[in-house]
């Protein structure tokens, strides 16, 4: 079944005098519970397409369908519902909310869905424990390692069981192990949630676990390979 | 949740928020206080002028108070009486005999108005009685063979019946309120000699005294000095119910004293019965009419009440007597408002500050969670949030403070006895006791919200002006 298809898009900057073509006549479809890599150069356009696929910019011509719904139709305020509810984010610096525990994280989004206490409580338990932080519930996240809190983030980004993650190069920050845990960690949910991820990296070890590598160039698709 | 992020920002700097905070507060506080200051001397005056000097409500015969003359009685007392008690909310009634005068002694002469009051009644529903300056008389209640005066300070000092005189006993009270010896001994040149007047005593204390002891010690000396000699007598002279020229000696059976200078001066009581048979006036006949009220609130209405009522006579209330006063009473809330809006406003530019700068430092935490799905009414609800918690907490521990010093301070009064001259010309007494009616917390509190809410426009838009892609990258 496709969650996501991306049909001839575009995305030119005219920051400049210069235009720049950061994606170009992008087409792709990603499966329920793909666990995709999207790699390239810098300036390949990996960011910017994985920011089109999130709803975070639009654009410039083409069309994002996430399970049939194409997003440059929506209107801002129902886009940013979209999000919530169909897309979970991990970010390279983790991005947690530095005033809440681990926990609160976790929850952040169930309690904007106004989830009852008991859905919120059974589903950031499983994740927590999900992610191997049952212990550490309670902390916040100055108190967590680099590792620790990005499998915080990637806990909040399944919170909601959304369509898909998108994790933009979540393990640049990580050391060698705390990478290789998350990355295990990952694909673990991948499996048990069937949840489609879609990372974009410069790391050959995520590149190694993943079961399809995309590779960007100057915008343009070079090759998609699915690895059994 | 929203409401429990906002809540743990406010304390995520806590130096910062702990600075406005505490400047918020310091600023209620002064608001709150002054304005209770403020408002004690308006209720103060209020409270002299009609248990003192007005009363609620007053009635005249209509030409009375154009020309003064005796033969503008009210004609049918009896009439004005039953239709005043008719009138719901009224409390007491009394009549006065209200003739204009001079009083002197041999050393001076004052203008002055003359009230023939019933003793007793008076004393029942006004606390002039209890003005009396102690060792000065005891209101009408001494027999004398003479015609008897309750006269203000004011009035006295004029009239040269009050002379300040170190005595021994002057000094041994002023060592009983432990002024230092040497003060005590630069006085001595002044033993026994004789001040009539309060400006050559202060005078004569000045060449002995340095400046800082003068300025200490001036009011606590003025007063073991004052002295009275008791049943003093003056002279009252007065047109007769004829026209005749008329007048008698008065023996001062007390001086009392007021915040009010004016009334002090020019206003003396004296029994109706001894007025009337010095001016040839008959029995039930009165100049004016004064009625006590259970509420000051219904003032206005019930003095319209009575109007309707006695259309042939000109019926008074405090605020038409005293305008100025009205208008302080009535203006006072929005004095307060205005006040406290100023105040406010000021604070709220720290506030905006304040919250720029949270918002500047969390650009990328804003810009994630408007990825992750905050839409722009939570975060623009969030930061609003915040910028209220920063008013309402300081703003709620200002008004508690200052409800707290009110509290104290309106027990134990604000001496501004330095400022006495110039207050006490207006009618304002200079010991306040701080007071402020529950309403106006209820006012401040709405303010001080609001203040959060406005603050946080500012800053809540620049928020949601962030592009979150660009918001994520900031470093």
């Amino acid at each position: 079944m496709k969650v996501i298809e991306i049909k001839d898009v575009h995305k030119i900057y005219n920051e400049t005098e210069i235009e720049v073509h950061a994606v170009n006549g992008v087409t792709l479809d990603f499966e329920e519970a793909e666990f995709a890599v999207i790699v390239g150069p810098s300036g390949s356009g990996k960011t910017t397409l994985l920011n089109l696929l999130g709803g975070l910019d639009l654009p410039t011509s083409g069309e994002i369908l996430i399970d049939g719904t194409d997003l440059s139709k929506l209107k801002s305020s129902a886009l940013i519902d979209f999000r919530m509810k169909n897309i979970g984010f991990v970010f390279q610096s983790y991005n947690l909310i530095p005033v809440l525990t681990a926990k609160e994280n976790v929850e952040f989004i169930m309690s904007l869905q106004k989830w009852s206490k008991k859905e919120k409580d059974d589903r950031t338990f499983e994740l927590l424990k999900g992610v191997g932080l049952a212990e550490r519930a309670n902390s916040r996240p100055a108190k967590l390692s680099g590792g620790q809190q990005q499998r915080i983030a990637v806990a909040r980004a399944l919170a909601s069981r959304p369509k898909f993650v998108l994790a933009d190069e979540p393990t640049a920050n990580l050391d060698s192990k705390s990478a290789a845990t998350l990355l295990e960690i990952m694909e673990k949910l991948n499996h048990e949630e069937k949840i489609t991820f879609i990372f974009s990296t410069h790391d050959a070890r995520v590149v190694k676990m993943a079961r399809r590598v995309i590779t960007l160039e100057d915008g343009k698709v070079i090759s998609d390979e699915k690895l059994e | 949740m929203i409401f429990e992020i906002a809540w743990k920002n406010v304390w995520r700097n806590k130096t910062r928020s702990f600075v406005v905070i505490s400047a918020v507060a310091v600023g209620v506080f002064a608001g709150v206080f002054l304005l209770a200051a403020l408002n004690s001397s308006v209720v103060q005056r209020i409270d002299s002028a009609v248990n003192e000097e007005l009363s609620h409500i007053q009635v005249n015969n209509k030409d009375f108070r154009s020309s003064s003359d005796i033969q503008n009685i009210i004609p049918d007392y009896k009439g004005v009486v039953s239709a005043i008690k008719a009138t719901p909310g009224v409390k007491e009634i009394t009549g006065r005999v209200i003739i204009r005068g001079i009083a002197s002694t041999s050393a001076r002469s004052m203008g002055v108005e003359i009230n023939g009051i019933d003793v007793g009644k008076e004393k029942e529903m006004f606390s002039l009685s209890a003005k009396l300056i102690p060792g000065t008389g005891t209101y009408f209640e001494t027999e004398t063979k003479l015609n008897s005066v309750f006269i203000g300070e004011k009035l006295a000092k004029e009239l040269n019946i009050i002379r300040y005189i170190l005595t021994p006993d002057a000094f041994a009270s002023l060592e009983a309120k432990k002024v230092p010896a040497d003060v005590i001994i630069k006085l001595k040149p002044l033993s026994d000699q004789r001040f009539t007047s309060e400006k050559k005593f202060n005078r004569a204390c000045e060449t002995l005294l340095s400046s800082p002891e003068s300025e200490k010690y001036s009011l606590m000396i003025r007063e073991a000095a004052w002295s009275y000699r008791q049943g003093s007598k003056i002279i009252i002279s007065f047109l007769d119910i004829n026209g005749m020229q008329t007048g008698a000696a008065f023996r001062v059976c007390g001086i009392f004293r007021t915040n009010n200078d004016l009334f002090e001066l020019k206003s003396l009581f004296v029994p109706i019965s001894q007025l009337r048979t010095l001016t040839g006036m008959r029995e039930g006949q009165f100049h004016r009419v004064i009625a006590k009220i259970d509420n000051n609130k219904h003032t206005n209405e019930i003095s319209r009440k009575i109007k309707e009522n006695l259309p042939g006579y000109e019926v008074l209330n405090w605020k038409e007597i005293q305008p100025d006063l009205a208008m302080m009473a009535d203006l006072i809330q929005q004095i307060y408002a205005l006040f406290m809006v100023l105040i406010l406003s000021a604070l709220a530019f720290g506030i905006v500050n304040t919250m720029l700068m949270a918002v500047l430092e969390r650009t990328k935490e804003l810009g994630m969670l408007m990825a992750i799905g905050m839409n722009r009414k939570r975060i623009f609800s969030m930061i609003m949030l915040e910028s209220v918690f920063l008013s309402v907490v300081g703003g709620f521990a200002g008004m508690a403070v200052g409800e707290v010093v009110i509290a104290i301070t309106g027990k134990t009064g604000i001496n501004l006895v330095k400022y006495s001259e110039g207050m006490e010309a207006f009618g304002y007494s200079a010991h306040l006791f701080p007071t402020i009616e529950p309403q106006f917390f209820i006012t401040t509190a709405i303010l001080i919200i609001l203040t959060g809410i406005i603050s946080s426009i500012y800053p809540a838009r620049k928020a949601l002006k962030l592009n979150p892609v660009e918001a994520i990258r900031t470093e």
